[in-house]
């Protein structure tokens, strides 16, 4: 138990690595599916983080929220994207404006970005600067993908890793928050990925596709 | 003691006999030799000073430095004269052959001069005649109206650069007679006037060695010049600048703040991609050369840029390496640009051209030739067991260094400048590739390639020595770098090279070594060999023009970084209206590189719109005329009344 | 014996590098639902050619002979730099990694130079695109290997190795993971595997580096053929060596040794056994996309260059 302990607790230490990882791979993803993914990785990242937490200050209602985590963020949302994809039969590539490399570039600009704005709290933070970067960065990722990323879904999974940072963020100044608006916030996200799923369908049937720059009739 | 100038002087009086200049002049150069191998090996220091003579304050002398840079003018003009001595007779005749044979002493002496100054009328003496000579040189192979825009470019430029240097060197006054006088000088003065004299220096020395934007006479003037001149002047002439700049940043100012650091830096980033992609996009074999110039001229800012941050950030040690690795490659650079221009001459002696789509296949025709146009490839690639690949590592290791800084942008700056070297070395890889595999290899594209015979002795043997010196630094580098490391200590304070420069020179002979051995092993193996036709999938036979050309070879490097060629390009069909059944279809595609159109073009047009609105001054009227020297000898009255 | 355990690497890698094409090419066929061939047939397809006669155009120069030699030499030298079962190399110098990039370099010019020299357009067609491919390969390469340099605070590539060795397992470095998947999408350009090239294509027009082996028979294409294997099973074994040493043999007892074998054929094998997955899933680069493709490896490589001063 002793190895797995500090095994466990130094990959934890280091996850801000993997999140990292995760925002730029999810930036050079050309397939939706791969985006999808990459968010249920992250979720169980950012699960383990909050598993790691509870055990570290002993919260009670840590573990609840985790595992409404990982049953909302790692396995329900997901497997319902996944499906939406399916359905929608929809080329699978992520229709970007920007290419591979360039979004790549990016992304990698907004990793630096979110390390320069949290550095004056280097002091406060201590060890878990890398997780409030890390946050940030998931946040400026997520508008990145909503901003640059032209099908419905993907603003959908843009949304989502938003999310993702806010709530990391959260977790790291605080430790979470209390119960009850955890699982209002995670509630609200099921039935926002619902409501989309809905849409995305009517979408579809009314104008053949789901390519968000191609819908400037809808103006007044 | 410096006899160079003397008998360069007198050989050129004996312009008429036939191969008395070429000797005399290798001797006067051997002579150079000798005296520079013992100023920068021993330490000597050799002094002329005339002043004591005349009255007007004219000295030179030698010191390790000066001793280094007149080392690698005489040992590089050698064997380019050594070329010349069979090259000239070839292909000049009569008053031009005349002309040439006493511009070159004088050209060479010039430059003896500018490496040797220790004053500023000396130095300027030399700067100012070393660009007249080289025109001069330029212009004895033909003065048509093209070649004549290109000359007065390249002597326009010049002339700027040497303005901006005057200006320099005049800011040092009243102390601006002597190096010593100035050394000690620039100690005191005050912070913005040495950056001024940092900026002029960088902008007039800049302007002679070409970085960008201020390299527009290089691609025109470097190819028009007679072949030997054009590698006097590409190899040697530059280093020149290079000279002056090191002279005056590190010998007279001491370093500075890193922001010129990393100014030097951002223009070597940027003279070295940019001067490479445009050699790609070329064909013409001695613009292509030019082109190279420009980025091994960057390449030397790079090491420059890194040696000034490392000084101002404290740290000596790392400066000395890093100046080392520029000043080798300078010293590389010299012999290796040297031997790929005497080489376009000698291609260009043997098949009347240097286009690269009509050469091809020489290699079997000029197997010396061919040989030490191979290793001179290698050398400015980059490649291992060559001398282009010993400064570029040091380069790499300085900017490895870089990272242990506690400034936190030179931490992240400089490693980061070690992935555009290693761009810079790709692209020229590339490059060098085309330019071959080209013109050496596969068939001749054009009957006078298929008839090109090897050229005579004198011109092998130049070339030859160039590629032993070559092969010789690239696989004993401590031959230079032990002596360079006593330069950069003189230059610097307190700085010694570290062990980390010595290790390559330990490890690269055991391996030449054991290259050696196994290649040789393996070429002795029995391999029988058959001559059979190549593959031509089934087709009658493979013509010559199923190769690829060298446009065709850069075609997906141009796609890439379209971004910096920007072409203009036109399609003519005849006849216009009906695209169905045209009679002919003219495709035509320019490049004029974007400086000229962004950055020159705009300049040029308001000086001129200026200059228009100023011609209304003259009007034509007497009258007129007298009424502006009344105004202005009524303001000065104003003037010297109310002040 | 350190010396001769340096020599038995070297020998290792040069004799392994056949075996690790094979099972590549018999993991990719069982993937793809047939049999394949057996894993020992690279030896015998090289001693057969080895036993032929070389064919050379009419046209050609020494170059045309000369290139497979030099290219199977760089690849040796490069070879004889790697750690494989103990921290330390047959070569070692400070610096050695830049000697490493330029050392492939020296043996894809010549490459090059070997494809134009057979006169065809299929030869002139390979090296323009190898020239794109290298150029754009090189950069990312050489600043993944500064990254992993600047944070072992050393810049010889046996003393990286032995420096990871000391580092706990489990401590994830943003440095290392970055210039891991750099490298990795790097290795996959040079060493001419998909995405990037074909190494079992017919069509010349979708070839790079078979197209500059194509005029070549005999002893010659079996040292081409050969320095590529070497150049893949080089590639892996630095990827090993730099980012995932633990298990090599510190001392030179035979049970260490066993261990370090062991612990080798392990690694070798996921490493074998993912790039056999990752060739047979994804459809080869149309050749203006992998000026993107080693954009995503520069991008990640700049990052891995920032990230050693910004977690200092």
């Amino acid at each position: 138990m002793g190895l797995f302990e500090t095994a466990a607790a130094k990959a934890l230490a280091s996850s801000g690595v993997f999140l990292f990882m995760t925002v730029l791979l999810i930036a050079a993803a050309k397939r939706t599916s791969t985006c999808i993914a990459l968010f249920s990785v992250q979720s169980l990242v950012i699960t383990a983080q909050i598993v790691a937490a509870s055990r570290m200050h002993h919260l009670r209602e840590g573990f609840a929220i985790a595992a409404l985590v990982l049953i909302v963020k790692v396995i329900a949302i997901p497997y319902a994207l996944h499906r939406i994809v399916e359905e929608l039969k929809v080329p699978r590539d992520v229709s970007s404006s920007t290419s591979s490399s360039q979004s790549v570039f990016i992304a990698a600009g907004l990793i630096l970005l979110s390390f320069f704005a949290v550095r004056p709290y280097a002091g406060v933070l201590g060890g878990d600067q890398a997780m409030l970067a890390a946050s940030v960065a998931l946040v400026l990722t997520g508008g990145f993908l909503m901003i640059s990323r032209k099908k419905a879904l993907m603003q959908v999974v843009g949304l989502l890793v938003l999310d993702n940072g806010i709530f990391l963020a959260a977790l790291t100044t605080t430790f979470g928050m209390p119960l009850v608006i955890e699982i209002g916030i995670v509630f609200d996200l099921l039935m926002g990925v619902f409501l989309m799923g809905l849409f995305v369908f009517r979408i579809r049937d009314t104008f053949n596709h789901v390519d968000v720059s191609k819908m400037r009739r809808l103006r007044g | 003691m410096l006899s160079v100038p003397v008998l360069t002087l007198i050989s050129c009086r004996w312009a008429k006999a036939r191969a008395l200049p070429a000797v005399l002049l290798m001797g006067s150069l051997a002579v150079g030799i000798a005296v520079a191998a013992a100023a920068f090996y021993g330490g000597q220091k050799f002094v002329i000073d005339v002043s004591q003579v005349a009255s007007f304050s004219f000295a030179l002398s030698v010191d390790r430095l000066s001793a280094f840079f007149l080392l690698l003018i005489c040992s590089v003009s050698l064997p380019v004269i050594v070329f010349s001595s069979s090259y000239i007779p070839r292909h000049y005749s009569g008053a031009r052959r005349h002309w040439l044979w006493a511009l070159l002493p004088l050209f060479l002496m010039s430059m003896v001069v500018v490496v040797t100054a220790s004053t500023l009328f000396a130095f300027l003496f030399g700067w100012e005649l070393m660009t007249l000579f080289s025109a001069g040189l330029i212009l004895i192979d033909g003065d048509s109206e093209e070649r004549r825009h290109s000359i007065f470019v390249y002597l326009l430029m010049m002339h700027a650069g040497a303005a901006a240097v005057i200006g320099a060197f005049l800011l040092f006054l009243p102390h601006a007679g002597n190096f010593a006088e100035m050394r000690a000088s620039a100690t005191s003065m005050p912070p913005t006037l040495r950056t001024a004299v940092f900026l002029l220096a960088f902008v007039g020395f800049g302007t002679k060695a070409g970085i960008v934007p201020l390299h527009l006479w290089l691609p025109r003037a470097h190819p028009i010049a007679p072949s030997p001149v054009s590698a006097l002047m590409s190899g040697v002439m530059l280093k020149t600048a290079i000279y002056g700049f090191v002279r005056f940043a590190f010998d007279f100012l001491g370093g500075g703040p890193s922001w010129w650091g990393y100014l030097v830096l951002l223009t070597g980033c940027v003279s070295g991609l940019l001067g490479v992609l445009y050699a790609i996009a070329e064909h013409d074999l001695k613009r292509l050369l030019a082109y190279h110039s420009v980025e091994n001229i960057g390449i030397i800012y790079l090491g420059l840029g890194a040696a000034l941050v490392f000084a101002a950030n404290h740290s000596p040690v790392w400066a000395a390496l890093a100046l080392a690795a520029a000043l080798l490659h300078c010293l590389n650079h010299a012999i290796f640009k040297s031997l790929l221009f005497l080489g376009a001459g000698a291609i260009s002696d043997a098949a009347h051209t240097v286009d690269l789509e009509e050469l091809g296949g020489l290699l079997k025709r000029m197997p010396l030739t061919g040989t030490a146009f191979l290793i001179a490839c290698c050398s400015i690639v980059g490649l291992p067991l060559f001398n282009g690949f010993v400064s570029e590592w040091l380069t790499f290791r300085s900017f490895l260094a870089g990272s242990e800084m506690s400034n936190f942008s030179a931490a992240i700056i400089l490693p980061l400048a070690a992935g555009v070297l290693a761009l810079i070395g790709g692209l020229a890889a590339a490059c060098f590739a085309k330019v071959y595999g080209v013109a050496f290899l596969g068939r001749p594209r054009s009957r006078e390639a298929a008839i090109a015979n090897e050229v005579p002795l004198p011109m092998q043997a130049g070339m030859g020595a160039l590629a032993a010196a070559c092969v010789a630094i690239g696989v004993f580098p401590g031959l230079v770098l032990r002596s360079l490391g006593k330069l950069t200590a003189e230059l610097l304070p307190g700085a010694e090279l570290p062990q980390a420069a010595t290790s390559l020179s330990g490890i690269l002979p055991w391996i030449a070594l054991s290259a050696l051995v196994l290649v040789a092993s393996i070429a002795a193996l029995k391999r029988t060999k058959r001559l059979t036709a190549t593959w031509a999938c089934g087709l009658p036979g493979l013509n010559e023009r199923m190769q690829y050309t060298s446009t065709a070879f850069s075609k997906p490097l141009r796609k890439v970084f379209s971004q910096v060629y920007k072409a203009d390009r036109t399609v003519e069909v005849v006849p216009d209206g009906t695209p169905y059944f045209p009679v002919s279809i003219s495709y035509r595609s320019v490049r004029t590189t974007s400086f000229e159109k962004s950055l020159y073009r705009p300049g040029v047009d308001a000086i001129v719109a200026a200059a228009n609105r100023l011609r209304q001054l003259q009007t034509g009227n007497i009258q007129i005329y007298l009424l502006y020297i009344f105004a202005a000898l009524i303001a000065l009255l104003v003037f010297m009344r109310f002040v | 014996m350190t010396l001769a355990m340096n020599v038995v690497q070297v020998l290792l890698l040069i004799l392994m590098a056949p075996l690790v094409r094979g099972v590549i090419a018999r993991l990719k066929a069982r993937i793809q639902n047939r049999r394949g061939a057996s894993v020992w047939r690279p030896y015998s397809d090289l001693l057969k050619l080895f036993r032929k006669e070389d064919l050379v155009p009419p046209s050609a120069s020494f170059v045309f002979r000369l290139a497979p030699i030099v290219v199977f030499t760089a690849t040796l030298v490069v070879a004889a730099f790697v750690p494989l079962l103990h921290g330390s190399a047959l070569l070692n110098a400070t610096g050695d990694f830049v000697l490493l990039v330029y050392l492939l370099a020296l043996g894809r010019f010549f490459l090059m130079l070997g494809a134009m020299d057979g006169g065809s357009s299929f030869g002139g067609m390979g090296a323009s695109r190898e020239a794109l491919v290298s150029t754009l390969a090189e950069a990312p390469f050489l600043l993944a290997l500064t990254s992993v340099a600047i944070a072992a605070h050393t810049s010889s590539i046996a003393e990286m190795v032995r420096w990871t060795m000391g580092q706990n397992f489990f401590q994830f470095s943003a440095v290392h993971a970055l210039a891991f998947v750099a490298i990795a999408l790097v290795a996959i350009a040079e060493t001419g595997r998909m995405p990037v090239d074909n190494p079992t294509t017919h069509l010349e027009l979708t070839m790079i580096h078979e197209a500059m082996v194509l005029e070549y028979s005999g002893p010659s294409l079996a040292l081409m053929e050969w320095a590529s294997a070497i150049k893949l099973t080089v590639v892996m074994a630095l990827l090993i060596a730099l980012f995932a040493p633990w298990g090599m043999a510190g001392s030179l007892s035979p049970l260490a040794i066993a261990i370090a074998s062991l612990v080798l054929l392990l690694k070798m094998t996921a490493l074998v056994a993912a790039l056999a997955l990752v060739e047979s899933s994804v459809a080869k680069l149309r050749m203006y996309l992998v000026p993107d493709f080693l954009g995503v490896a520069s991008a990640l490589a700049i990052l891995a260059v920032v990230f050693t001063a910004l977690m200092r």
